[in-house]
């Protein structure tokens, strides 16, 4: 491509005119090699050049060899297929692959090349990384562990490792060969299993202080306290949904330990993933019996107005961020809700800045004005919503008609729902089109009534009186009202509509005045943005995020939002609905992964093209319970935690494909002092050395995504693609395997050690490189595949072009059918329900949609439900359990049900503020563009970017790296404190639990330095007074880096054995968080479809209704630690160069107000 | 020194050498009210050019949050403060003020400053850093009382790069073919004139090589009918690379003119200076107009009024919906139906977009594949 000699004289000789003159040496060879020696004369470096060889440097650079595809797909729901550079077989290079616009599905429908392009900083970072100093290069086993494993694995009498053994976290790895890997791992787990099984088991596990009901509910197995987790499972579909296949395939170590059969075999237990990160919203099942409503980002093509709340579009949804900026280009109002000014705020029209933890109480605040000002529509409330339903006022729960007439009779529903009798099957895989429920299910839910306007009484309604089939049946239901109903037993109850009760609940607490006192929006932001969501009705999106769905009123939220959508017909239309974006889960359309995840191992299918026998022997459980410090929710003596949720004692974990379980838990640092010494085994699969590594006994090393052996493949939530991780060509960089050949491994290992062959069949198509065959069978399987061919799949996703999803519509979106089609919800009345009268929900005072105070994020009492006296807000009180009702601590609030009218609430403080006044700040941890999590963040030249404090030169050796974090706080605040921009602090949380139990034991010991808080504070302005922020992403202090920071010369907190490098010095955004367990989720009586299919069930169901945590709660003080200058003396560097917040310079404020231009 | 014309100033300025504008001016439209500050376009420039030794805290192409960020530290402000009556006329919009050719101290070629090292530290300083403190729950609508924006930067491969002025080894040169400044690695000998003198400051002194470096408009790519690596992976889609036509010359079709030249919805970057800048902004809707007035010269609230009425515009529209689609450089655009098309330079079809994405919705039930279809899985 170099310009060649003849070349150069021709354009020399051209250029002439443009004035240059040759000099004569310059032609030379002599000259030409010694070019400097002789000046040039070149009269206009903007007509000509002489010599422009030297171009060819930079060709050079940009050309390659070869290019290969590979999908690129964190935790972030967007999974890009990156085109990889490649010379001298290294990837130097990675580029987007600009083939989405030419994905299609089988009916010829073509997405655009809108699409385009998709990759993000973090993935175009990658090659860093395949190469990194931090990828896990062979298996390698910790050296206390493995001394167990030559002692023999000896045990305490009451079952327990002596400690010696488990110095997690601060010892040496050693090398291990794969077959020693998979041995050891095999031989701990079935000694594990052994160990605690059968009623022996079950008394070392009581003596250990497990919790009586959770040991119960092995029902002495012991394989029964294995833990699996493959994390965000949906992102590799064959090879991370198959740690539940591993779990499956315990059964037969069940069998092998009790000597059972099939029948009565037993496999281990697996965790959740959506519900574990908090991103499950769970009022949706409330409402809707569905998992979650969510929508592909690009309906907003087709709205009027956005409303992005608590939710940082911009930063987290980032290839998807030009959907929203177009769309307000082509002229959609988008409205920025947050509790700062955030990134997405400079993207919006109205910007709306409130108090953390309070969007249920601003959704009823909306939801007051547009009923105040009659802007609902009533007709669509009456007949997709409960709001016409009746209500006993005595009972709270809703009026029956056979409580009215005793001689009511169920009839026959058929209105989108198969009622399957007794004795019959009900459809399976792609037959399904419908929802179904048994006949048991049916008898039990029973019907509703409703008060006919024109017969002028209560008339019972059932399932199918749904939308305009309600009409056609001419019922006229009243939207308000009380009655007075004579019940069948002859006495008289009063009742009255869910609606008459929601508006006087919102109508008596949420006026705008209230709000704003209450959630610090202005009074005209409330009024505006209500307007602007009545004014387009059906054409509103809600984008709720993380933010809101990570605090404990979460459900509330939910039940908040979809109440104001309801009330203006927004939801379940491509321009107007409700999204809830968090995390990647809907492994649901792939519905045919059963087919692969419980097939039986009793009895496997060997053969290619054949159906697979389906049997689960595993159970799922909520691994928040394990965060709890594997405790369940008891209120006094009360155990709180439904019998369908109930967790059992963790004595080994899992865990692949995720950093989240174990060192970027809320509460981390209880877990690493108080829960994992009580875990006997903890294995990883990584590519990468995280803080799961740091506290795994064995670790895995598992291919980077550039270097896949085996092909597998995924979906998102936010894009309408089906994705193939093609297999690639670049060869393997250290000594790694593939996932699922791991998986394999250890079912061979269980096969050497029991002796039983179908462990090694249970994997069989891996070890014959046919993975594609468990591919095709899922493919072939799932209503939304069905008709692909997976190698098809594959030779497109070689070329970077993925597949279209076929759902029902692209984009998909949820509630299609149920508002076009006037299909009925996922629930008992078929209508979207708002008021829950089980039991659970009465007792906790939520039967209504209420608004609760944050657990710990707020300044005033916490968790108080906040209302005036109402008739149908009647929960059980702290006495009721036996419980003081001035008890505050963590434990029992979660079960406390308080009720204050605004009025009362606002005189009162946090616990914390009352005992110290120096807990003032709400303390938040959101995710940000650096970072997909933890996945990317240590990459240098990301990691540099990573906030103001990045400095390649690490020319203050306290950086823990060459980035670190901060916590965001504003200037104001923190003057008062005495700490100046870029000072170090400390930040504790509430010190009854956190950063660990008891650690007041010991102020100077290991564990403590570990755990406490240490941080640059940076000024920012955006944030309000009260509301301080660290981001969400980053590694956290490890034994190992807190060593290096104080051993390693150049301060650097980087683990001598394991090459770990922290963002911090001590401690991690996790020190201030904890478990927190809410009652509302864990009932054993919700309704909800299941999470695979089109069955609905009740109580605990993975990802669906379970335990979600708060991890946004906490409550801190913060103090100075350091200065923030060089060698900790004086102001740092930035501040003092005045163009920071509060310290800027004249010319840098004149500079800020466009002082120094004029127009004249 | 030469006098020459300069239409962001709509007047003539004195620079050292003649007026030579080349066959092709390579230009950029970012679009601030898409940009997202993620940094892809500044990890693509980095691990395609400057991942080599001395080359650790050079990004030629960063992002910055304006008003609190800037790297390297106070580049605009420095130079904003050293220059004198910075007036733009408000009636004919012709600048009254000097350039930094015409306000040079003796002796120099222009006006300028340089910075340390540290200066190079913390890029992404101010990141996400709105203009002044939110104290309790707030409302904006409109222009943002308190505000930021993410400002994209590159070379702007001006028209009269301060580089070129200042250079006294004539090692920086530009491209008669495309536009592009380039500093010859064989040549230059690391004086730092050119750091000086670049307003922008985007020409960097490497420690290792001890010659200067700068951003060469990915003319590898350039020269294959791609766009530039920052433009290809921007995922905001802010970005668009073409070729600007001649003053007099702009043809409707192509997008770059149409939207610099005739809509005049994108404006250079402190015009002021005099080099004639040839990336070119979308400014922030929701920013007060002083600052952008000061930032982009006096066509704010023209830029602001024409692209809030893009959607009344069919060929605005349809240029807007180019960015982002394609690698490869569109020529021309046209609006046909309710599509948007792009072209090449042999006016073949490069990318067909429809205005508004379609929506699929697919039978329920598949009887030939024996399955149903649903949005609730």
């Amino acid at each position: 491509m170099g310009t060649n000699r003849r070349d150069f004289l021709k354009s020399a000789s051209l250029s002439l005119t443009g004035g240059v003159i040759l000099s004569k040496m310059q032609l030379g060879g002599f000259a030409e090699a010694f070019s400097f020696f002789e000046p040039l004369d070149i009269t206009n470096p903007l007509a000509a050049y002489p010599d422009r060889e030297w171009e060819k440097t930079y060709r050079d650079l940009w050309n390659y060899d070869s290019e290969f595809t590979f999908l690129c797909a964190p935790n972030d729901t967007h999974n890009c297929l990156l085109k990889a550079h490649v010379k001298n077989d290294t990837v130097v290079r990675i580029a987007p692959s600009y083939g989405y616009g030419q994905a299609e599905d089988l009916y010829g429908n073509k997405a655009t090349a809108r699409w385009e392009p998709r990759c993000c900083q973090k993935g175009l970072a990658l090659a860093r990384r395949f190469y990194g100093d931090r990828r896990v290069k062979h298996p390698v086993i910790r050296e206390g562990f493995l001394k167990w494993l030559k002692d023999g694995m000896p045990r305490e009498l009451d079952g327990r490792v002596p400690a010696m053994y488990m110095q997690r976290g601060k010892e040496p790895f050693l090398r291990l060969t794969w077959e020693e890997a998979f041995e050891f791992s095999a031989k701990a787990l079935d000694n594990i299993a052994r160990a605690y099984n059968g009623k022996e088991g079950s008394e070392k596990l009581l003596k250990q202080g497990y919790d009586h009901d959770m040991v119960e509910a092995m029902h002495e197995k012991g394989v029964q306290t294995l833990k699996f987790r493959g994390g965000m499972a949906p992102l590799g579909i064959t090879r991370i949904f198959g740690v539940n296949r591993l779990a499956n395939s315990l059964a037969l170590l069940d069998a092998k330990i009790n000597n059972v059969g099939a029948d009565k075999a037993k496999a281990a237990r697996c965790w959740d993933s959506y519900a574990w990160h908090t991103d499950l919203p769970p009022g949706h099942p409330m409402v809707t019996g569905t998992q979650t409503v969510d929508w592909d980002l690009s309906c907003v093509e087709h709205s009027n107005h956005i409303i992005v709340w608590g939710m940082n579009w911009i930063t987290t949804k980032m290839p998807e961020s030009h959907w929203l900026t177009e769309a307000r280009i082509k002229g959609a109002k988008v409205t920025v809700i947050a509790c700062e000014y955030s990134a997405t705020a400079n993207k919006g029209d109205n910007v709306l800045i409130v108090r953390p933890g309070v969007t249920p109480a601003l959704a009823l605040g909306f939801s007051h004005v547009i009923i105040r000002d009659k802007k609902y529509n009533a007709d669509y409330l009456k007949k997709y919503t409960d709001m016409p339903l009746l209500v006993r006022m005595d009972t709270n729960e809703f009026l029956r008609p056979n409580e009215v007439d005793a001689s009511y009779k169920l009839g026959e529903i058929s209105g989108y729902i198969k009622v399957v009798k007794d004795g019959e099957k009900a459809p399976g895989g792609l037959k399904q089109n419908m929802p179904f429920i048994t006949q048991k299910m049916r008898d039990k839910w029973g019907d509703f009534m409703i008060y006919d306007t024109v017969k002028k009484t209560a008339v019972p309604v059932n399932r199918d009186d749904y939308g305009n089939n309600m009409v056609k049946k001419g019922f006229m239901p009243a939207l308000e009202g009380k009655f007075s109903i004579k019940l069948a037993d002859g006495n008289t109850v009063e009742v009255r509509t869910v609606f008459d009760m929601m508006s006087e609940y919102v109508m008596e607490n949420y006026d705008p005045k209230t709000v704003e006192e209450l959630t610090w929006a202005p009074v005209k932001g409330i009024e505006e943005i209500a307007k602007e969501i009545a004014k387009n009705a059906g054409k509103t999106l809600f984008a709720m995020g993380m933010g809101p769905n990570q605090f404990f009123n979460n459900d509330l939220k939910d039940r908040a939002v979809f109440f104001l959508a309801a009330l203006t017909q927004n939801i379940g239309r491509v321009g107007g609905n409700v999204g809830s974006y968090a995390g990647n889960y809907r492994g649901a359309y792939m519905s045919g992964l059963p087919t692969y995840i419980i097939e039986d191992p009793f009895n496997i299918q060997l053969e290619e093209n054949k159906p697979a026998t389906l049997k689960k022997y595993f159970s799922y459980e909520s691994a928040h319970f394990f965060n709890n410090s594997d405790r369940p929710l008891r209120m006094g003596k009360t155990n709180m935690t439904g019998s369908t949720h109930m967790p059992t004692p963790t004595k080994s974990v899992l865990v692949s494909n995720g950093n989240s379980l174990l060192a970027n838990n809320k509460g981390h640092y209880e877990a690493v002092v108080n829960a994992y010494p009580k875990v006997e085994f903890i294995t990883c699969l990584e590519w990468w050395w995280t803080g799961t590594c740091e506290y795994s006994d064995i670790v895995f090393p598992v291919d980077s995504w550039g270097e896949f052996k085996h092909p597998d493949a995924t979906i998102s939530v936010t894009n309408p693609f089906l994705y193939i991780y093609p297999r690639t060509p670049l060869k393997r960089i250290f000594d790694t395997k593939a996932d699922i050949e791991i998986l394999a491994g250890l079912c061979d290992a269980f096969g050497d050690l029991t002796g039983d062959n179908r462990f090694k069949d249970y994997f069989k198509f891996v070890g014959e490189n046919r993975v594609d065959v468990y591919l095709q069978r899922i493919i072939d399987n799932s209503q939304a595949t069905k008709g692909y061919k997976f190698a098809d799949l594959e030779e497109k996703a070689k070329k970077g072009i993925p597949a279209l999803l076929m759902t029902r519509t692209t984009p998909k979106f949820v509630g299609y059918e149920q508002d076009k089609e006037d299909k009925q919800w996922y629930t008992k009345s078929g209508r979207l329900e708002f008021y829950r009268d089980e039991i659970e929900f009465r007792d906790s005072g939520e039967n209504m949609v209420v608004h609760r105070e944050p657990i710990d994020s707020t300044f005033y009492e916490p968790n108080v439900i906040v209302g005036k006296p109402h008739a149908a807000i009647k929960p059980k009180s702290p006495q009721d359990y036996g419980v003081s009702i001035d008890n505050l601590s963590g434990d029992v609030r979660q079960s406390r049900h308080v009720v204050k009218s605004w009025a009362d609430l606002k005189k009162t403080q946090h616990p914390l503020t009352a005992a110290n006044k120096d807990f003032k700040f709400i303390f938040h941890t959101p995710k940000y563009r650096h970072g997909a999590h933890t996945t990317p963040i240590d990459t240098d030249i990301v990691a540099v970017w990573f906030g103001p404090f990045g400095d390649m030169h690490r020319h203050d050796k306290r950086n823990p790296y060459i980035s670190e974090l901060y916590v965001d706080i504003n200037p104001k605040d923190a003057k008062e404190l005495g700490v100046e921009d870029g000072d170090y602090v400390w930040i504790d949380a509430d010190p009854e639990d956190r950063p660990y139990r008891g650690w007041q034991k010991d102020k100077n010991s290991e564990e403590y330095k570990l755990a406490r808080l240490l941080c640059r504070a940076r000024y920012y302005p955006g944030t309000p007074r009260g509301i301080t922020r660290m981001w969400h992403n980053a590694y956290g202090a490890t034994y190992g880096s807190v060593k290096a920071t104080e051993e390693n010369a150049n301060g650097l907190a980087k683990n001598k054995f394991t090459n770990y490098q922290a963002m911090f010095r001590r401690g991690s955004h996790q020190s201030c968080t904890r478990a927190w367990l809410k009652p509302t989720l864990l009932t054993d009586s919700l309704i909800r479809k299941n999470n695979f299919g089109q069955g609905i069930d009740k109580g605990f169901e993975i990802d669906v209704h379970g335990a979600t945590g708060a991890p946004r709660e906490s409550f801190v003080k913060i103090e100075f630690a350091e200065k923030g200058g060089l060698d900790g003396k004086g102001l740092w560097e930035a501040a003092k160069k005045k163009i920071r917040p509060t310290y800027e310079s004249e010319d840098f404020l004149n500079y800020i107000k466009g002082g120094f231009v004029k127009k004249a | 020194m030469a006098k020459v014309k300069n239409w962001h100033l709509k007047r003539e300025m004195e620079y050292p050498y003649e007026e030579n504008r080349p066959n092709k001016q390579i230009a950029y439209i970012f679009d601030t009210n898409k940009c997202i500050a993620c940094q892809t376009c500044t990890v693509a420039c980095k691990t395609t050019w400057t991942a080599g030794k001395g080359q650790e805290t050079m990004f030629w192409n960063n992002v910055e949050t304006k008003p609190y960020g800037s790297y390297p530290m106070r580049w605009d402000v420095n130079l904003l403060k050293e220059m004198p009556n910075q007036i733009w006329d408000k009636k004919t919009g012709v600048y009254k003020g000097k350039t930094i050719f015409e306000d040079k101290p003796n002796g120099e070629l222009a006006k300028g400053w340089r910075p340390e090292e540290r200066d190079y530290a913390f890029p992404n300083i101010g990141e996400d850093e709105c203009s002044g403190t939110v104290d309790k729950g707030a409302f904006f609508n409109g222009i943002h009382d308190v505000w930021m924006f993410y400002l994209a930067r590159i070379c702007n491969h001006c028209t009269y790069p301060g580089c070129v002025a200042a250079c006294p080894r004539k090692a920086i040169y530009k491209r008669p073919e495309d536009g592009i400044v380039l500093i010859d690695q064989s040549r230059c000998r690391g004086y730092k004139e050119c750091v000086k003198a670049c307003p922008y400051k985007k020409t960097f002194y490497n420690m290792i090589t001890r010659v200067s470096e700068k951003c060469i408009g990915c003319y590898p790519l350039i020269e294959k009918g791609e766009q530039p690596r920052c433009v290809q992976t921007c995922i905001g889609k802010i970005r668009m690379q073409g070729f600007l036509s001649k003053p007099g010359e702009e043809r409707e079709d192509n997008p770059i003119d149409y939207l610099v030249r005739i809509k005049k919805v994108a404006l250079p970057l402190y015009p002021q200076y005099g080099t004639e800048p040839n990336v070119y902004y979308i400014p922030p809707v929701h920013v007060p107009k002083e600052f952008l007035n000061q930032m982009f010269g006096p066509g704010v609230d023209e830029a602001i009024t024409n692209y809030k009425n893009a959607k009344n515009d069919p060929k605005s529209l349809a240029s807007f919906l180019m960015f982002g689609n394609t690698p490869k450089i569109v020529h021309s655009v046209k609006a046909e139906d309710d599509f948007a098309v792009g072209y090449n330079e042999k006016k073949e079809v490069i990318v067909k977009v429809p205005f508004t994405e379609p929506i699929f919705v697919r039978s329920f039930e598949d009887t030939q594949l024996g399955t149903f279809r649903h949005n609730t899985p």
